[in-house]
This record gives structure tokens, sequence and C-alpha cells, in this order.
């Protein structure tokens, strides 16, 4: 029975990806080629959250800890250290992912609510630290920090608008087809699995601590490929980039675009970035928004939207009983 | 720069408001089973209610703390009605919910007063001991707090305590004996949310007002909380104040940020070092 | 020692509450232990310390003469004891199929990613559905089956490694008499072909006196007597008082 449950899904993802392709093509205008070059760093960023908060059930709080990692890293390595940015972009995905496992590790034997807790108070205290946190250049007697935060240094040519948009396109294009790849595979069983019952999967054999690592560094190492993306754009990287707003951000996505589909969260992301951002709303009144979105899903349509039109093909797809019942 | 032996006074006095903040997130633990990270805006709302009160001519702390603690009542009682109550059972939503609903406040407050620091006048001391200066705010803060706190020791106590602490033991028997459990539920949400209130209101001429002050009062009353747990009422009244004097003497020793992040360091430590923490959430099952 | 399983000195407290007391319970090889006990006579927490889901305060456990005791539950599953759960928790977003088939991924000690064995796991899977005939519902969700087809859920799961010893938790109780049949007859028939262990747990004493090669009887917290099944009615008044209730009490599943 091997039908694509999904529908007429992938197709339209298709023909969404096709009209992404063909907008700067179309004449848009560079303010708005920007923000959805942004969006879909975001919707990486977004779809990185639902592997650890939706696929494993692990609820973070505190997911811009890693996305800031990347973004530090990489200004901080070509700033300071005078490193090329390819180098210092390799060396922030190792620290966002070691970042991860430590996280995993420390937040394995807790329980839900306190895992929040914990990287909530972890993401603070990386937003409060680098908020206040000076650093000097080796020579010239710059200081940078704080609000003003740690430009990145690209050597050679800026890159123009269009090949930003494309790359990131392709990163998020990428970046979501792994994803669902992993969300299929084995170790995404087993995350489903201790998500579901704990219980249950540690009495299948399931070795919890090992896969709730496994699925915070494999979240974490994607949220700050992101981040990695995100420095190259901007140019800079803020205090901003560890804050709660953003933790938070990031689990409104998952939540309102459906826990655990990964497709769901990317495209809310995508999607309400984009028209919030674009809108030229300004960044309290879009939290606000996001936060707003957040309770009415979580009240009234807790699966999120993907979520939701999953449990309607699933149950669609549950073959009946005839006659002679639940044999 | 005020000797050390203020900042220990003030800090008393900080710590003693942080207490009923710490009494009414304990009690939302207990009660409504959930851990609550909108109690930090409800503290947040009673300071800014204490300001609007004071650029209108109003100073006087008492009727602030009422203001506040209405108005907190009221908009907790929607709180856990509306959301709370009905999406108990999943600790994603309460989780995440409440912390949204705190952003949005913050993101409210910012919008209407602006994210610089506001302040009140504290008010002309009231006495002078050996060089420490005793005000309005940090008498009223200890009284108030002395008196709530022993207050709800009493309640706890006496039989009209009973149906609360049956619900936080056993919930299917205190809906048995005919209690209207989920009406329980949400009144004492609305009444833990008016009490956090009432703190900001009270430590609100110490304070610099901003949208997001109530997240070190959030930590610390988690701290309180997680260390103490929920039984002993006076425990989580001297913890609160330990804290609050640490909190006000790290923040003289180190900046402002250094005081959040050694809260913050102390959280880790303590749910690292304690993992099993309290027993939250869905009923556990028996096996 | 040639005992499967030693479960020696069991000591366990529950805050003031002493549940267990230097309790010694061994299994050997292709038998089938009962134990019969009241509610609160300790079982269900012996059960859960020789699994591995929670720590004995003092005593050891030892599987295949190693020491065992400071093991997690799923490594225990790993080496070779499993069990069932009394009230099943199902995963609430997997199929029947896929939840046994995490049990069959995890059991394995060395996965290739070669086409082969990845085959060979499937037959497996689906050859253990058929056998614990749960193969017509292998596509529906696992939180939607009856509680008879979630027993044999509970109890596919735990023989899906082919482990040494299996614990039953009260795996038959509560089930209507056909579905009870067919778990006996299942039991029996890994048994026979296996020479799997049983440790069996139930406070029905005919159930007990239908499988067993050998019954425990545990009672506050100690273990009061030992000896063949048929026995168990004239030494042990719990079981004699639940003889005669037992018979009118057969629900459906």
């Amino acid at each position: 029975m091997k039908t694509s449950p999904y529908g007429k899904i992938p197709g339209a993802l298709a023909a969404g990806a096709g009209v992404l392709l063909l907008l700067p093509l179309a004449g848009i205008d560079a303010f708005f080629l920007d923000v959805l070059t942004l969006g879909f760093l975001v919707a990486v960023y977004a779809g990185s959250w639902d592997i650890v908060g939706g696929l494993a059930g692990q609820v973070s709080l505190g997911h811009a800890l890693f996305f800031g990692a990347a973004t530090y890293a990489c200004a901080l390595l070509t700033s300071l250290a005078g490193w090329p940015f390819p180098l210092a972009a390799g060396a922030a995905l190792l620290l966002s992912t070691a970042a991860g496992a430590a996280v995993g590790t420390l937040s394995a034997p807790l329980k839900g609510p306190f895992v929040a807790l914990l990287t909530l108070v972890l993401g603070e205290a990386a937003h409060e630290f680098f908020l206040g946190q000076m650093f000097f250049s080796p020579r010239g007697g710059y200081s940078w920090g704080g609000e003003g935060g740690i430009p990145v240094l690209l050597r050679g040519q800026p890159l123009s608008p269009w090949a930003a948009y494309y790359s990131a396109l392709a990163f998020l294009v990428l970046s979501t087809w792994l994803m669902l790849r992993i969300a299929r595979s084995e170790e995404g069983l087993f995350w489903t699995a201790l998500s579901g019952s704990e219980l249950s999967a540690r009495a299948s054999g399931v070795d919890i601590q090992k896969h709730k690592r496994r699925a915070f560094m494999v979240g974490a190492a994607l949220a700050g490929a992101a981040g990695v993306g995100f420095a190259a754009c901007v140019g800079r990287a803020t205090a901003d980039d560890f804050s709660l707003e953003l933790s938070f951000q990031a689990a409104t996505f998952a939540a309102v675009g459906g826990r655990g589909t990964i497709v769901g969260p990317v495209l809310s992301a995508l999607v309400l970035h984009s028209l919030l951002q674009g809108t030229g709303i300004p960044p309290a009144g879009r939290v606000l928004l996001y936060a707003l979105a957040l309770l009415v899903t979580l009240r009234f349509f807790p699966g999120g939207v993907a979520g939701t039109l999953r449990e309607r093909a699933r149950s669609r797809r549950m073959v009946l009983p005839g006659k002679g019942e639940g044999r | 720069m005020p000797p050390l032996a203020q900042v220990l006074v003030d800090g008393v006095f900080t710590g003693a408001s942080y207490a009923l903040m710490a009494a009414g997130l304990a009690l939302i633990l207990g009660v409504v089973k959930v851990i609550n990270l909108s109690h930090g805006a409800f503290f947040t709302l009673g300071a800014y209610v204490a300001y609007v009160l004071d650029s209108k001519g109003v100073g006087h702390p008492v009727a602030a703390v009422f203001m506040a603690a209405g108005i907190a009542f009221t908009f907790g009682v929607f709180l856990g009605k509306s959301f709370i109550n009905p999406v108990r059972s999943h600790p994603f939503s309460v989780a995440v919910g409440s912390l949204g609903f705190a952003i949005l406040s913050e993101q409210a407050a910012q919008m209407l007063w602006g994210p610089h620091p506001l302040s009140i006048d504290m008010g002309l001391p009231w006495a002078t001991l050996h060089g420490v200066t005793l005000r309005r705010w940090g008498v009223i803060s200890f009284l108030l707090s002395l008196g709530l706190i022993g207050g709800l020791s009493l309640f706890l106590s006496r039989p009209w305590g009973l149906p609360l602490k049956l619900i936080a033991e056993d919930e299917e028997i205190a809906g048995s004996v005919g209690m209207d459990v989920e009406k329980i539920r949400y009144l004492t949400f609305g009444a833990a949310s008016a009490v956090a209130a009432i703190a900001g209101a009270l430590l609100a001429p110490a304070a610099a007002i901003t949208p997001t002050m109530g997240r070190v009062p959030l930590i610390l009353s988690l701290i309180v909380v997680i260390a103490s747990g929920m039984e002993k009422v006076w425990n989580i009244f001297f913890l609160a104040i330990g804290l609050g004097v640490l909190s006000n003497v790290s923040a003289y020793l180190l900046a402002p940020g250094g005081s959040y992040l050694l809260l913050l360091g102390i959280v880790v430590l303590l749910l690292v070092a304690r993992p099993s923490g309290l027993s939250v959430a869905a009923p556990g099952r028996d096996y | 020692m040639s005992d499967l399983l030693l479960a020696e000195g069991i000591t366990k407290s529950f805050g003031t509450n002493r549940v267990l007391r230097g309790v010694t319970l061994a299994v050997g090889r292709g038998e089938v232990v009962g134990l019969f006990g009241p509610n609160g006579s300790g079982k269900t927490t012996l059960a859960n310390i020789i699994s591995g889901l929670i720590p004995p305060d003092r005593g050891r456990i030892l599987f295949e003469g190693k020491d065992v005791t400071r093991t997690t539950m799923d490594a225990r599953f790993r080496a070779g004891i499993s069990r069932t759960f009394q009230i099943p928790d199902p995963y609430p977003s997997l199929t029947v199929i896929e939840s046994v088939r995490v049990a069959l991924l995890c059991g394995k000690p060395a996965r290739h990613a070669g086409g082969e064995e990845k085959e060979g796991m499937e037959e497996r899977l689906e050859s253990l559905l058929v056998r614990t005939g749960l193969f017509s519902q292998r596509f529906w969700p696992a939180a939607k089956l009856s509680q008879g087809c979630l027993r044999r859920l509970e109890f596919a799961r735990a023989i899906s490694c082919l482990p040494r010893l299996v614990l039953l938790d009260e795996v038959f109780s509560a089930l209507s008499a056909r579905d009870e049949a067919e778990l006996v007859g299942l039991m029996r028939s890994l048994h026979r072909e296996k020479g799997i262990s049983f440790l069996l747990i139930s406070h029905n004493p005919l159930i007990l006196e239908e499988l067993c090669d050998r019954v425990v009887a545990i009672e506050d917290g100690r273990i009061f007597w030992e000896g063949k099944p048929g026995d168990l009615a004239k030494y042990v008044p719990a079981a004699n008082h639940a003889h005669g209730r037992e018979d009118g009490m057969q629900e459906e599943g």
C-alpha cells in the first residue's frame, strides 16, 4: 500500500517553490527580495526547532541559543581573529552542534516543563551575557559588543541580493528535504516513539538519553546553519540573536504550522515572517501578533495547520473493520 | 553609593515582595498543576498600574496595591478560565502559551509606554537607623508580605483551605465530593496573579519600570518554588528573602546584568542537580 | 548458578512505605514462574525493579550471571529481559506496525544499511504480527486498538527480539474469554518453540495453575510460599478466596 498519503501537497509545494524561483525575474522590489531571503533562513530555523520540539517532543524555549552561537562565532572569528568566512562558518556549525549536545545531555533527565525552563534560562543567560560583553579588536582599537553587536567580515565582494536570495532558497529546499528524510528515518522513528510514550519506548529498548541528545544536536546544527546564513546576509551579530523573542518565535511557528510535521513550521515561518515584515509592521507589533496567533492556535487548533490536515488524512487511511469486529 | 547595610535591608524588603510572587506561583503549581510562565507579566502589570496612578497624582502605595490586585485578578481569572484550564493537560500548550501571554504583555507595555525605564517617586524616608534609610515602600512591602503569607499559611491549615489542598493532592476525590474543581482552579489562578501584581506595585518605587522587568521576579519565584517545594509556606518566605538579598547584593557588587546571570545560573544548577524536580502536569500513572 | 535470573535481597521503600522487604526470586532457563499476590503486596514494584524501571534500595539482580542492577530498562531489553505493562501506553502517533518496528530496531545489536538486512527485518516484523493476530490491523493507529489487541501489541513488542525472559504483568486480566485463550496459546507455543522463560504476575490463581511450572506467593513485601501450582490453593488463603470469585468474572474485552 504505497500510495502517497499526502495527496496533492508535494505538488503544491513544488509549485510554490517554482513561484519563488521566478519571483526575482518578475521584477520584485529589492526590499521584498530581502524580506524573503531572511524569510527562507527563518523557515529553516523554525524547521530545526520542530526536530527537537515537534518530533522528539523536547519543548525548547531557548532555541535561539544555537542560532546566536553561530552568528557570534562568525562575527567574532572574522572580525577579531581574522578568519576567512567559510572557515568561520564551519567553526560556527561545529559550535552550534556542540551546544546542542550539551543542552541535550543536560535536559535529558528532565521532565517536559523543566526542559522548557532549562532551555529558556540558558537562552536568557547567553542573551544577558552578550548584551553586556564588550570585545576588543586585536590592533585597531575598535570595541564591539552590546547592543551594537559585532560585524561579520566577508572578504571579497559582498553578496548581491539575487545571489543571496537564490542561495537562501536553495538552502531552504535542501534543509527541508534533509529534515524530512531524517524525520522518516530510523532515528526519526525513535524520536516519535520517545516523545509519544517514553515508557513504551524504554520498554522497547530505546536509549532515551542518547536519542534526545541526538535530536538536540541535529536541531542545533540546522539552527546554526540558519545563523551562518543570517550572519552572511545581515553582516552583523547582535544580542537579539539570543533573545527570548526569537526563541519564542520558533515555538510559535511550529505550533501554528503543526508540531512534528516539519513542513508546517517551515511554511508558517516563511509566510508569517514575510507577511509581517513585508508589510512594515514594527518589531513590537510583529511579536505581539505572533503571540496572539500562538494563543489562538494552542487554544483552538492544537495540531496547527499541518497537524490538523494530517490527522484527517490519517483517519481516512485507516483500514476499518468490516463485519466481525476488532480481531 | 549606598553602604552594604542599606543594600541588605533593601534586599530584605525586595525579597518580601518576591515571597508573595513565589507563594502565588506555588499555589498555581499545586492547585492548577502547571508551571506558569506568565507570572512575571502580572508583576509588571502591578508596577505599571502603580506608575499610572502616580503620574495621575495618586501616589499612595495602598491605592496602587488595590488597583493592581483588582485588575490582575480580572485578567488572571480570564486567562485561567479561557486558556489555562482548557489546555492544562497539554504541557506544551501551557508552557509555550503562558510564555506567549507574557511576551504579548511585554510588547503591549512597550507599545503603550515605550521601552525606556520609568520611575516613581520613592517617597520620604520614614526612619533612619545607623545610616540605613527605611522608606515607605520597603516597610509596607515587608509588613504586607508578612501579613499575606501568614494569612495564607493560616488559610491552608484551617478548614477553609481544605478544598485547595484536596485538589492539590487528589483531584478525583475533590470532584466527587462536589467541589467545582475548574472554578477553584481559575479563581486560584486569578488570586495568585493578583498577588504577583501586588508584589509589582509594592516594588515599583524601588525599581526601574520597564516592559521586561517581570523576567527576573519570574526566575526568582521559580527558584524558590523548585528549591523549597509547595508544602511549607514559611520556607517560601525565608528563601525568597534570602534570594532578594542575594539579588540586591550581587547587583550592587556586579552589574545588574551580573545579578540576573547569577540567578539564571542558580536555576541551571537546581535543575541539573535535582532532575526529579517536582511532579507536575498530567497525573502520573500507577504502574 | 544456572538460574537465568536471580533477584536477591530486593528491598524498596517509597517514603515511609516499605513495599519490598528483602525479596529473593529466581527464574530458571525455560521455566515459567508465577508471581501471585493481592494488590499492594509489592508484586508490581518487584516487576518494575526486575525490568529496570526503578532501582532497588538494596539487593541485586543477576541475569545470565551478570549484575544488571544498575542498568536501565532499555539496556535490559537489549540484554534479553522484556516486559509488558498492565495498562499499555501506546504511542499516540504511530501505527501498530511502526510500534513494533521500534522494538525490533532496538534489539538488533549491529545494524547495517544493507538492503538484505532490512528486508529480513520487514519479514520478521510481518510474521510477528501474523503470529500475534495483529496483521490485519497493522496500519491502524496503535492508540485505536481494543484492550485485547493492545495486550497483544504489548506481547508482540516484548517478544520481538527473542528475549530470554519476559515479564508478563497482569497480561490476562480483564480480557474476554476468547482473547485470553488466544494469548495463552501464544505464550505456550513461544515457550515450547523458543524456550523463553516467563515470569507471570497475576492475582488470578487459575491462570497461574494452568501455565506455571512453579508459583511464588508474595504478601506485604515478603515471599511467604513457593511451590507447585496445584498446591497454590492449599497453602495460600488469598488464592482460595479468589478461586470462587474469578469464575464469574470474565469480562468482555
